[in-house]
């Protein structure tokens, strides 16, 4: 039996380090822009270059970001068709017990941690407002890069409205990886110092018994392991991967 | 250095007596009195050699300087001898150079103006003292203001004419409150206007009065005009252009000159105001090649978003205003829950 499982594909862990790359970038070349009066943004601008480089490297990083949220929906509305493997990112009806068992274990109303499957829901909600917040993000960006085009079609209104919009989900997104995305990949007791799973594809059976228990017991066709998070492998092997 | 302070001390004390002109200039003016008198210069000009003994009376030097203290060279048998220059711009030339013996300050700040700039270059036509403040008829500047405008109009001709008709300009005879040429080109050390760096300044210029709620009231004009504009895409990227020149290839981000005009600003209601609606399409295609009618509406024209002015852009911007704190509010406070529940298990 091996002793780790294979949590990632390859095209997931390229998808994350692209994802990962160009959002820095963004935000290292999109936040001076909306806090153009500090010192920091000005100090960051003159390392590009200037404003106008700044903003190339922005559209640029927007443009790639663009294209992998376009090739990561076709890419799931292909799977979804092939019926290759079930979309395992649709929030559930589970995912809102589990919040609530969450919050209750946290608080110390219960002792019974939620039994994971294979996207527990923090991470469900993290995904779907990246996907939201992409989308939102290409389509302000869009406008804001071409704005006499996006007048042809739209009402003029519409373009400060989009940089608004722009301007505060890139801060929103921005905080919440740095909070969010940074604690549980990070500074969380259970992964600290580093999840690396997401780089290297792999999460030891372990953590994987802990974390997500009625995935691994589907993967191994075995019985569903307890409320208390010991589960009851039949055999092992690695996962097929969708 | 002692007797240079005594002789100074006795020239200070016997200051008073000398009622109108001091005594020794009299003795000039007893030749220089003929308004006929000139001299013939190399260069076939007439040099006159008038002084007009009331308007230097009436200068601002008139009760304090004697004539060699300027004219150092000359003594009082200097009738027979010839001049060393060849034009009366070499005159000129030649005497603007006693200025800065009392004024240095602001002499030091001409050598960082344009004035000087060009003439460094080779530019014999370029602004001296005298050519502004006068000669043996100097008076304190700027009494009247529009006097200081009229005075430029001398040299700069064509954009005195346009800034006549202008919305400041209409108004410089009758009221202080609008700005003359120096307010924005300053005196001494007159910015350059070509490179772009004058027009760079123009958020900071004109907001000196457009942000003076007492003055604009009276004229019942907005002061957020500087705020609202610094607060869009124009402002933020001039903002961040800060220093740079114009050039080749270089683009700078919209400053309030450029789609107000310069010399030449109207009211906004004005038909040929560049920022009335009618002619705003035309204003942004200066730089927004293509702008449609729409295009103009992507800008909030100096107001700041409300329901009524702009619901639109109001809404979204109340959405994140209340969206962020939660989101990020709840995130931490799961965070701090989940740490809790790890200090409790412990």
């Amino acid at each position: 039996m091996s002793n780790y499982i294979v949590r990632f594909s390859l095209q997931q862990r390229i998808e994350h380090f692209i994802t990962m790359t160009v959002f820095a970038l963004l935000c290292l070349t999109g936040l001076p822009q909306k806090f153009y009066q500090a010192g920091w943004a000005h100090g960051i601008v003159g390392v590009f270059g200037g404003i106008d480089n700044t903003r190339w490297a922005h559209r640029i990083a927007g443009l790639v970001l663009a294209v992998s949220t376009v090739v990561h929906f076709g890419n799931g509305i292909f799977i979804m068709l092939s019926k290759k493997s079930y979309f395992s990112m649709v929030p559930s009806k589970k995912d809102f017990e589990d919040a609530i068992q969450q919050l209750r274990y946290y608080l110390g109303m219960t002792d019974h941690h939620p039994q994971y499957d294979r996207f527990t829901y923090k991470e469900k909600f993290e995904y779907w407002g990246l996907v939201v917040g992409n989308v939102i993000m290409v389509m302000t960006g869009l406008m804001l890069f071409f704005p006499v085009q996006a007048a042809k079609l739209i009402p003029g209104e519409i373009i400060p409205a989009a940089k608004v919009a722009h301007s505060n989900e890139g801060l929103m997104a921005f905080l919440v990886i740095t909070i969010w995305h940074i604690f549980n990949a990070h500074l969380n007791p259970d992964v600290f110092p580093f999840d690396a799973s997401i780089f290297t594809g792999k999460v030891s059976r372990e953590r994987y018994v802990h974390e997500h228990p009625l995935e691994l017991a589907r993967l191994e066709g075995g019985m569903p392991p307890d409320v208390h998070g010991h589960a009851n492998p039949v055999h092992g092997g690695k996962r097929e991967v969708g | 250095m002692k007797r240079f302070l005594l002789s100074l001390l006795v020239a200070l004390a016997a200051a008073p007596a000398w009622a109108g002109i001091p005594a020794e200039s009299e003795d000039c003016l007893g030749c220089h009195s003929d308004p006929g008198q000139k001299y013939d210069l190399p260069s076939g000009e007439k040099l006159s050699l008038y002084v007009n003994q009331e308007g230097f009376a009436k200068s601002v030097h008139g009760e304090a300087l004697r004539c060699t203290e300027c004219h150092t060279d000359k003594t009082s048998d200097h009738a027979t001898g010839s001049l060393k220059f060849k034009t009366r711009r070499e005159v000129t030339r030649a005497y603007y150079e006693q200025c800065k013996g009392c004024h240095f300050a602001n002499y030091t700040k001409t050598l960082d103006g344009v004035h000087f700039a060009v003439m460094a270059k080779g530019n014999d036509k370029a602004a001296l003292c005298v050519d502004c403040h006068g000669a043996h008829d100097i008076s304190r500047p700027g009494q009247p203001r529009a006097r200081i405008s009229q005075m430029c109009a001398g040299c700069h001709a064509s954009e005195a004419t346009v800034y006549a008709k202008s919305v400041h300009g209409r108004q410089s005879g009758q009221t202080d409150d609008v700005p003359v040429c120096t307010d924005c080109h300053r005196a001494h050390d007159t910015t350059d206007p070509r490179d772009g760096a004058l027009a760079a300044r123009t958020p900071e210029i004109c907001g000196r009065c457009h942000t003076d709620e007492k003055l604009m009231k009276k004229y019942g004009l907005s002061t957020k005009v500087v705020s609202t504009y610094l607060a869009d895409f124009h402002g933020m990227a001039a903002t961040l252009q800060h220093g740079k020149k114009k050039g080749p290839g270089v683009r700078l981000a919209a400053v309030c000159t450029d789609c107000h005009g310069v010399h030449d600003i109207q009211k906004s209601d004005d038909p040929t105001s560049k920022v009335m609606s009618a002619n705003l399409q035309k204003t942004c295609g200066k730089c927004h090649e293509g702008a449609t009618a729409s295009f103009p509406k992507a800008w909030l024209s100096h107001y700041e978003p409300t329901p009524q002015k702009a619901p639109i852009v109001w809404g979204v911007q109340l959405f994140y205003r209340l969206m962020i704190p939660f989101m990020v509010g709840g995130l931490v406070l799961q965070i701090a829950l989940h740490l809790w529940r790890v200090v409790v298990n412990r």
